[in-house]
């Protein structure tokens, strides 16, 4: 059963694919989602708010997604916080340097709901979460 | 006579946009066809989706009419208790229906929404274009005016931006679905 408090973070600069990660949460039963369009803009949210979790795109404009993740696990207060990459970017050397930055999962665009919900649960097991 | 245009090209530096431009044009070619495959991948699952959901509606209305007349037909003379139970069999048998036809379409209806990716991926690559062909125009504007080898197009270092794979087949430095990502993550221990 999913905890339907989660605060989720949404990080993309097309609104759709904010719109269609929404919806997919929604679906599995979390409603509680803040959006923002760039790394920099994401940081300021997280900075101020009380999220649980993060999902992020990495090609954005003004911060990416990677420089967001860094900042983040940089931050004492923000260091533990879950991140999920959701991009397009497909070389090896993106998801290495994702994985070593220090992302929780990587989904690749085009991806399906099962996927997502997926590497959800994956995160919050390791995570020791209630999902 | 060759040899002086080929060394009056050099001169002007447009040796090195014409290399430049016979690069990036197919990679736009390239881009543009990866665009409208895309787009039509997603109008084929929307057509798709509602191909199959807009029977299963049309299944609930015929449905919830004929019920709607056998009450009616009931209503209008005094009716047993037989036909009582059957009419409310009927009417158990269509709210399973309702049910099973809800769902369906609800998840034709979510496929619907997954096929608008296309507008992220797609979005990427148009920007890519865009710049690619600015550069050209800026480079083409800057020989036209003075005549004198062009500036050097500042290279876009970051070799970690680059949007989605338009042909990832056959290229061993990228991954091409889910499953290969999944793959690298457990060979390195993640």
């Amino acid at each position: 059963m999913a905890d339907q408090n989660l605060k989720f973070l949404v990080v993309d600069d097309f609104s759709t694919m904010r719109r269609i990660v929404r919806n997919l949460l929604k679906e599995l039963g979390y409603s509680n989602v803040d959006e923002a369009e760039d790394g920099a803009m994401g940081l300021a949210k997280l900075k101020n708010g009380d999220f649980d979790f993060v999902i992020s795109d990495w090609n954005m404009p003004n911060m990416d997604g990677l420089t967001m993740l860094q900042h983040i696990r940089a931050d004492p207060a923000l260091s533990k916080l879950p991140v999920l990459m959701v991009t397009a970017e497909a070389k090896k050397e993106n998801i290495i340097a994702a994985a070593q930055a220090g992302a929780n999962g990587y989904v690749v665009k085009p991806f399906t709901a099962a996927t997502l919900d997926e590497k959800l649960s994956k995160i919050f097991e390791k995570l020791g979460k209630p999902a | 006579m060759t040899r002086l245009l080929h060394d009056s090209l050099r001169g002007l530096g447009l040796d090195k946009l014409l290399e430049r431009a016979a690069e990036d044009i197919p990679d736009a070619r390239d881009r543009l066809d990866y665009v409208a495959r895309m787009s039509e991948q997603a109008a084929q699952r929307v057509l798709n989706a509602t191909d199959i959901a807009i029977p299963l509606q049309e299944e609930l209305d015929a449905g919830a009419k004929k019920i709607n007349s056998s009450l009616q037909a009931l209503a209008l003379q005094p009716a047993t208790a037989e036909q009582y139970q059957e009419l409310t069999n009927e009417m158990m048998q269509y709210l399973t229906l309702v049910s099973k036809n809800s769902a369906e379409t609800k998840s034709h209806l979510m496929e619907i929404m997954m096929a608008q990716d296309f507008q992220d991926l797609t979005g990427q690559v148009i920007k890519k274009v865009t710049v690619l062909a600015q550069n050209l125009e800026q480079q083409l504007v800057q020989l036209l005016i003075d005549y004198s080898p062009g500036d050097k197009k500042k290279e876009v270092a970051d070799g970690l931006l680059n949007g989605p794979q338009i042909n990832p087949e056959g290229k061993a430095d990228v991954v091409a679905n889910q499953s290969q990502v999944d793959d690298l993550l457990d060979s390195l221990g993640f």
